[in-house]
């Protein structure tokens, strides 16, 4: 693997990283299968490349996206929460609606940006180079979010959070409005994911529609890999082990398209990465049932 | 103070399995009274709980707590008022989160719950005092996840999570009926010290006639949705448990009468 593929690899896993935080809140922390993320990584890409392009500030059209992704998860919580549709189809829903809306915010299905300012901008004419700048820069982002993030989850409203997703009766009992949970940590978890892919078009330099598909199982996939190299209980190490998911396994698949013998082509990602995630989650069952039958036998 | 006012629920009104569970129930619970609430399973006492609680909302009647009326509040909104303890150990914590995080939860009941450190500033060392005065060596284990605890330990705790909050009134449903005899008389005695010390407003549904007796000022017993029984003081005190269970024989025998002279009414 070459130097600029090494740090390509780790840039782009810094930005699936935002993703897998995102998914950890929603399967894990309110055990929520949000699958409203295949919509919102390209909504976030979408609002932030055509802000761009009409001069907004770069920092400002980021914000944007983070907002408009927060919305998309509104938009799921409340066809689950209020009208009671199953999460994982009012998911469904709204990612297929965004498709249409990403559309219409882009006026086409893919925006270049060439000459815009970005994010990224100030720090490029400081010497270092620009391969390097790039995950700099996105590190930085992911580590303020993480910090926030688990100051967040360790105030009363976030464990009133966790709570909600580990046992909603006890919560409700102890005066948790679980609704307003599920709501305020949907929109953020899709917050994230619209960061994601408004840092995604300006590191990549554009917005393309069909960017978000997959997102959901590479996301999945960073939050099984972080938990698998990270088995940590506290909430802190938990988010750095979806960063350092994300990030492995970008390597991962680096690695495994640079070697020649395996053949593989970037196109053959979705299936490796949805072949990962339902191995991953196969594993677990097989030990038990594994233990099981030996414990049977004896 | 607890006033209840006939207050009636249907569960799956409309539907061939349309269940009358209570079927105006009035009671008046002064504050500060333990009471003991007894009744064949079926009887509708978990349901009486539930819409104390705010789980079940009475389609008829009025129910208010220390003079507000919170017939129409849900259980988020009643929580500030009233404490659980369920049967299941499980269901009244979080498995997965820590001790000290389930007492910090239950320290906020009734609260806003803001972005302050939910275990911040002095609490820590608040809940681990609370919870050395269990006597279960508890106080070194606040870091370990709730569902690490035996279903004693847990129910303890969460007997001592109903406290934190300062509400007056706690529901107790079978909270000891999924513990073995030694375990369920520790939680029990931990329960008269805990309703004691706090002078809560107690209701604790039981299967077993003894504790409904030993414990408490007042038995009730329910069937079929409606108070057949309702002593106190005296009588009760010259209650035992044949008495009680003659009483308990008699109601179900009333009412296989009653049912069979529906049917050819
Ligand atoms: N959610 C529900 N939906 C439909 N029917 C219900 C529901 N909850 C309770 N019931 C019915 O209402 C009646 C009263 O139930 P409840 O749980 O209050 O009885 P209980 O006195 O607590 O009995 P047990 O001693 O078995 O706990 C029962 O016939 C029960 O089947
Ligand atoms: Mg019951």
């Amino acid at each position: 693997m070459t130097e600029i593929a090494l740090f390509g690899a780790i840039e782009i896993g810094l930005v699936y990283a935002l993703v897998a935080i995102g998914v950890y809140l929603s399967f894990r922390i309110l055990d929520f299968p949000d699958l409203t993320v295949d919509g919102s990584f390209p909504l976030g890409a979408a609002v932030c490349a055509v802000l761009l392009i009409a001069g907004v500030n770069p920092w400002l059209a980021s914000l944007a996206a983070a907002l408009a992704g927060a919305a998309a998860g509104l938009v799921t919580a409340t066809l689950n929460v209020r009208f009671k549709i199953l999460h994982l189809l009012a998911s469904i829903l709204t990612m297929i609606a965004l498709f249409s809306v990403n559309l219409r915010v882009m006026g086409r299905p893919n925006v270049a940006l060439l000459m815009q300012d970005t994010v990224l901008t100030p720090f490029y004419g400081l010497g270092i180079p620009d391969h390097i700048v790039r995950p700099l820069v996105v590190g930085v982002i992911v580590a303020v979010v993480v910090l926030l993030l688990a100051r967040f989850l360790g105030s009363e409203f976030g464990l009133a959070m966790r709570a909600t997703g580990v046992n909603a009766r006890m919560a409700r009992a102890q005066g948790v409005d679980t609704d307003a949970h599920v709501y305020a940590g949907i929109a953020l978890s899709n917050a994230l994911t619209g960061l994601a892919g408004a840092l995604f078009a300006q590191t990549n330099g554009f917005a393309d529609v069909t960017t978000g598909i997959g997102t959901i199982v590479v996301g999945l996939a960073a939050v099984i890999v972080g938990e698998t190299v990270l088995p940590a209980r506290a909430l802190a190490l938990a988010l750095v082990g979806c960063v350092a998911g994300s990030i492995l396994y970008r390597l991962a698949v680096q690695l495994a398209l640079s070697a020649d013998a395996i053949g593989l082509q970037a196109s053959d990602l979705n299936l490796v990465t949805a072949v990962l995630v339902a191995v991953a989650l196969i594993l677990p069952r097989l030990k038990a049932k594994a233990s099981r039958s030996t414990k049977a036998a004896r | 103070m607890i006033v209840v006012e006939d207050i009636h629920v249907t569960f799956g009104r409309g539907t061939p399995l349309e269940k009358h569970a209570l079927r105006g129930v009035d009671l008046t619970i002064p504050e500060g009274e333990f009471v003991t609430v007894i009744g064949s399973n079926g009887a509708g006492k978990s349901t009486f709980l539930g819409s104390l609680a705010g789980d079940v909302l009475a389609e008829q009647g009025r129910i208010s707590i220390d003079g507000t009326d919170v017939t129409r509040w849900d259980t988020p909104r009643r929580a500030g008022l009233v404490a659980r303890v369920f049967q299941d150990p499980m269901a009244g914590s979080c498995a997965t989160l820590t001790i000290e995080e389930n007492m910090a939860l239950a320290a906020a009941r009734g609260r806003r719950r803001g972005l302050a450190s939910a275990l911040g500033g002095d609490r820590r060392k608040g809940f681990r005092d609370r919870i050395a005065a269990l006597g279960l060596g508890l106080e070194n284990r606040l870091h370990d996840r709730m569902g690490l605890l035996s279903g004693g330990q847990r129910q303890a705790v969460s007997l001592l999570m109903a406290t934190l909050a300062g509400s007056k009134i706690l529901l107790l449903d079978e909270h000891t009926a999924a513990l073995d005899p030694a375990t369920a008389d520790f939680v029990l005695d931990l329960t008269r010290r805990i309703v004691r010390d706090n002078r809560l407003t107690t209701l604790m549904v039981t299967h077993s006639m003894r504790q409904a007796l030993d414990y408490g000022d007042r038995t009730l017993m329910l069937h079929e949705g409606r108070v057949v029984l309702d002593v106190a003081g005296e009588e009760r005190a010259g209650l035992d448990v044949p008495h009680l269970l003659a009483l308990f024989a008699r109601q179900r025998g009333g009412a296989e009468i009653s049912d069979d002279s529906l049917l050819i009414g």
